[in-house]
């Protein structure tokens, strides 16, 4: 029973709790993934798709999908911390405190990196997933994401979550 | 001595399948131990997220895995574990196995496909061997499982058309995208014979089984209409044969002459006895070969009927690879700008004007290409579009913009290439005893490695299928030919054989060194024909099935 308590804490804390961001080998700042997450997904898909798509809540389901690996979810979180080294290296702020501007010029920098492509890669098929998926799973609002691309779902649609 | 069934069969997929509905019907005491759960057509949907993103239908890789030994070109061996590189040998872990899953393309192998080494003779580095049975030994019961998997399509006269005991298949073609008629005429103007697919979905309803429901969502997906001629739907559902579900088999027991018992655990790890007079193993090539090895005792210290060491050897995949085409409106009418965008019907055409052919002087055997559009998995077709042409990543407004563009403007056609993965020493199945399973087991190695042969004729029939795409007007145009192997599309490790030396079956599929094992899945197939093997392991095993009617 203990252990079970343990590892809703870890599923319920992970992405709340803080990472950590260095520069020079000090401490810099500290700030939550999921709330670097919420400002990346705008600046990677367009503001009202990603609304529309509750593409923020669906970050929070993939993080206690028990198929998404722990490696696949370390990586996601890492690369947060990861993005604000590279802001706080450029322009001395944490990437969420950036200008609109400055936040793409920093995404531009990490997506040259081997880590940073990727990361970018797993951020955006995330919100596809978002756009995409079935609503059931609390995205892809009334369907427009289906709509927005003419898209004829199979049938028939699940009934229940997959988690 | 009393024995809880007259045959236990480990696997309920389409080499299992067959054994229960036959033997069962036949009056017989059967037992079917399949690891994954019964679901039926009312359990299933078209869940993206769930089947294509997140495997609902495999087991979780940290719980199951493979370790891959793959042999780089310089000749040394890297080792993955298939979990940590996310690289995965399950298909369908269900009753009724990958047969739920498969698209159904449903080609014959051909006379000459079992008579390899003597009609096209040895090639260096590879074990090719003639099969012990023939075509003709075999043509009765393809012929069976067009009646009774159900086998749709039109038998259209072409250079390499199998004997056939009837006239056509006895379910007419599916209904067909609009499409088929522009591939049609760029077959006819280079002289090509194109040839219907045939697939095994019903295209009426028949065999107490409703037809298609035109869904868009076949292949990889699981059937809700029971039109898909799966080993659960089309055979396992009419029988009355025990299903034990969510049952692992783990280990085999014997005396030095005969398979005593099979030992499995539940999904509570509780683990369980089963006696039988015979045994059938059809859990999937590769774990075929891992359980027989797993299972050691005195009388076959190197595991299960492997006193010769052939058990796991010549482990053989559907060589070739896949290649496309791209649609654009602005290069088409408005007419056919709505045909390339009918959804739900079908693009089923084949060739296979090059499953023999020749090359330089030298009589090459070929393969098969089947096309068909892009798969309907519309968050796997959005994410593609995540570079744009100049090979960048791209993100904001220009990625949206160019999903919509491509998405609602253009259509991929594909092509898949079907060629012989030719058998070797370097290409097995092993155990690795380090690395074990969630049930304690050490896990199936998977030894890889293709003939530079295999890719050489790929290419050959990529070009072709690219000359097609050319004439139909498609853009972007690409293919990849490699010895990278389909994890769907695995054979061999347990071949037949007149030779107790060199083989571990018998003709009838029972194991050379034990009286009543058999092995019915793809594991008995020394070489593969140039096609997909579901019609020849269905076929094979409702062979096996009349044999066993006469043994048990």
């Amino acid at each position: 029973m203990k252990i079970k308590s343990r590892r809703t804490f870890f599923k319920t804390t992970f992405l709340s709790t803080l990472v950590m961001v260095t520069a020079n080998n000090t401490l810099f700042a500290s700030i939550t993934p999921l709330q670097t997450l919420a400002v990346v997904q705008k600046d990677l898909f367009p503001k009202e798709m990603i609304t529309q798509a509750n593409a923020y809540a669906y970050v929070s389901l993939v993080f206690k999908h028990s198929r998404v690996s722990a490696q696949d979810k370390q990586f996601l979180r890492n690369g947060t911390k990861w993005l604000h080294e590279e802001a706080v290296a450029k322009y001395n702020k944490v990437y969420t405190n950036l200008s609109p501007q400055e936040r793409q010029d920093t995404l531009k920098s990490i997506a040259n990196t081997s880590w940073g492509e990727t990361w970018i890669k797993t951020v955006l098929s995330y919100i596809m997933e978002a756009v995409l998926g079935d609503p059931l799973y609390g995205v892809n609002k009334d369907e427009f994401g289906w709509k927005w691309l003419n898209h004829k779902t199979g049938s028939p649609r699940p009934k229940e979550m997959y988690l | 001595m009393k024995y809880d069934y007259d045959i236990c069969i480990v696997g309920s997929g389409a080499g299992g399948s067959p054994i229960a509905y036959e033997l069962s019907n036949a009056g017989y005491k059967v037992a079917v131990l399949e690891k994954g759960k019964n679901l039926r057509e009312e359990d299933v949907s078209k869940d993206e997220l769930a089947v294509s993103r997140r495997g609902l239908y495999t087991p979780d890789l940290k719980d199951e895995r493979h370790i891959i030994n793959n042999r780089e070109e310089n000749g040394t061996v890297t080792r993955y574990d298939g979990h940590e590189y996310s690289w995965s040998f399950w298909n369908g872990s269900m009753l009724g196995g990958s047969s739920n899953l498969m698209s159904g393309y449903f080609h014959r192998m051909k006379p000459n496909d079992f008579k390899l080494k003597s009609v096209f003779g040895e090639i260096k580095g590879a074990n090719i061997v003639d099969w012990c049975i023939s075509y003709e030994d075999l043509e009765p019961y393809y012929e069976k499982v067009e009646r009774v998997i159900g086998v749709s399509g039109e038998v259209v006269k072409h250079s390499f058309l199998e004997p056939r005991s009837t006239r056509n298949f006895p379910y007419p073609k599916l209904e067909e995208n609009a499409v088929t008629k522009w591939f049609d005429k760029a077959c006819e103007s280079l002289e090509f014979e194109s040839i219907p697919t045939p697939r095994a979905i019903l295209s009426r309803d028949a065999l107490d089984r409703n037809t298609c429901s035109y869904s868009d969502f076949c292949g990889s997906y699981a059937c809700a209409t029971g039109a898909k001629g799966s080993g659960r739907a089309a055979l396992l559902q009419k029988c009355n044969a025990e299903i034990i579900t969510e049952a692992f088999v783990y280990k085999l027991d014997s005396d030095a002459e005969k398979i005593t018992k099979v030992h499995y655990y539940d999904k509570d790890l509780n683990s369980h006895v089963i006696t039988a007079k015979i045994f059938v193993l059809a859990a999937q090539a590769i774990e075929t070969s891992r359980l027989l090895l797993n299972s050691k005792n005195e009388y076959f210290p190197n595991g299960m009927a492997n006193n010769n060491g052939e058990v796991g050897k010549n482990l053989i995949f559907s060589a070739g690879g896949s290649g496309e085409g791209r649609f654009h409106f602005k290069d088409l009418d408005a007419l056919k700008q709505k045909e390339l965008m009918q959804t739900g019907l079908f693009f089923n055409r084949s060739l296979q004007d090059w499953y023999e052919f020749k090359d330089d002087g030298i009589n090459y055997k070929g393969g098969t290409i089947d096309f068909l559009f892009e798969h309907a998995n519309v968050i796997s077709r959005a994410s593609r579009e995540f570079y744009n042409n100049d090979g960048k990543l791209i993100w904001g407004e220009e990625l949206q913009n160019r999903i919509h563009k491509q998405l609602t403007s253009s259509r991929v056609l594909t092509f898949e290439v079907f060629n012989d993965w030719l058998p070797t020493d370097e290409c097995f199945v092993s155990v690795d005893e380090k690395t074990k399973d969630k049930f304690g087991v050490p896990v199936g190695a998977i030894n890889l490695w293709g003939h530079p042969h295999d890719v050489k004729v790929g290419e050959h029939l990529a070009k072709k299928a690219v000359e097609v795409l050319e004439e139909m007007g498609a853009k972007e145009i690409s293919y990849n030919i490699s010895a990278a192997p389909p994890p769907n599309l695995v054979a061999g490790g347990c071949r037949f054989g007149e030779d107790a030396k060199s083989s571990v079956l018998d003709k009838n599929c029972k194991a050379h060194e034990l009286r009543n094992l058999y092995v019915t899945d793809a594991s008995f197939m020394p070489t593969g024909g140039s096609v997909p093997y579901t019609w020849t392991i269905y076929a094979n095993a409702l062979r096996v099935a009349d044999i066993l009617k006469k043994t048990v």
